[in-house]
């Protein structure tokens, strides 16, 4: 039996979507769903603002198992999905830079691989224990969320 | 140190980490603490934080706990904001 290859982690590095790709790409694969999210100079949804740079915090150990279980529940939605890759990276990011991605792959396009990716991403913002400061000309603000997990969710 | 406290780490990241000033500490709780019970205990040693405190995020050993939670000895608490990450 094919075991899937998983891949979470919580770095400082640079993020390589090829080099992802090619860890969740099997025999099987014909189809992969990347999200990628970057750090936006300009912010023009609601009041207006501009970044300078975000700092990113992440609880390293609690977030990979958080994104190890994020995996788990995209399995039994789509078992049709082969890879997943879900990377955040912390530290000091500047605009135009990618911050996290999520990546799974399939057979086929139209097996679930697109919304697999989006409840990923979703998923992620709501259970996955990081934090970032926005850092601008004007102002530095923590960013936070508006998810409160349930006891062991 | 009394012999009949239970000792944890407590963890603190972003905003609870910048008000309280502290990473990382040990603390002394009473054996049989709830997550509420620790939730006034620090509000008590850092009023400066008490409001915070009220709406902050607890985990107990990298799970997210609610109120009514027990903690363990020896646990590894963390407190923090909603995450925000992505």
């Amino acid at each position: 039996m094919t075991v899937f290859p998983t891949i979470f982690s919580i770095t400082e590095d640079e993020l390589n979507l090829n080099d992802v790709l090619s860890q969740i790409t099997l025999p099987s694969t014909g189809a992969a769903c990347f999200f990628t999210g970057m750090v936006r100079a300009k912010t023009t949804r609601g009041e207006p603002y501009q970044t300078d740079y975000l700092e990113y915090e992440a609880y390293a150990p609690m977030a990979e198992s958080k994104m190890k279980q994020i995996a788990v529940e995209i399995r039994e939605r789509w078992p049709s999905v082969e890879g997943i890759a879900m990377i955040q990276r912390v530290g000091r990011l500047f605009p135009g830079t990618p911050t996290v991605m999520i990546a799974c792959t399939a057979a086929h396009r139209d097996t679930g691989v697109f919304e697999a990716a989006h409840y990923g991403i979703d998923r992620l913002k709501q259970i996955v224990p990081v934090w970032k400061k926005e850092m601008g000309p004007d102002k530095q603000k923590w960013v936070e969320g508006d998810y409160s997990p349930q006891a062991g969710e | 140190m009394s012999e009949s406290m239970n000792m944890i780490t407590l963890l603190l990241f972003a905003t609870m980490r910048a008000l309280i000033g502290e990473r990382k500490m040990d603390l002394e709780i009473q054996p049989g603490s709830h997550v509420r019970d620790l939730r006034a205990q620090l509000s008590a040693q850092y009023p400066h934080a008490a409001q915070a405190l009220k709406a902050t995020l607890f985990s107990i050993n990298r799970e997210f706990a609610t109120d009514e939670a027990l903690i363990p000895d020896g646990a590894e608490v963390a407190i923090f904001p909603q995450v925000s990450g992505g």
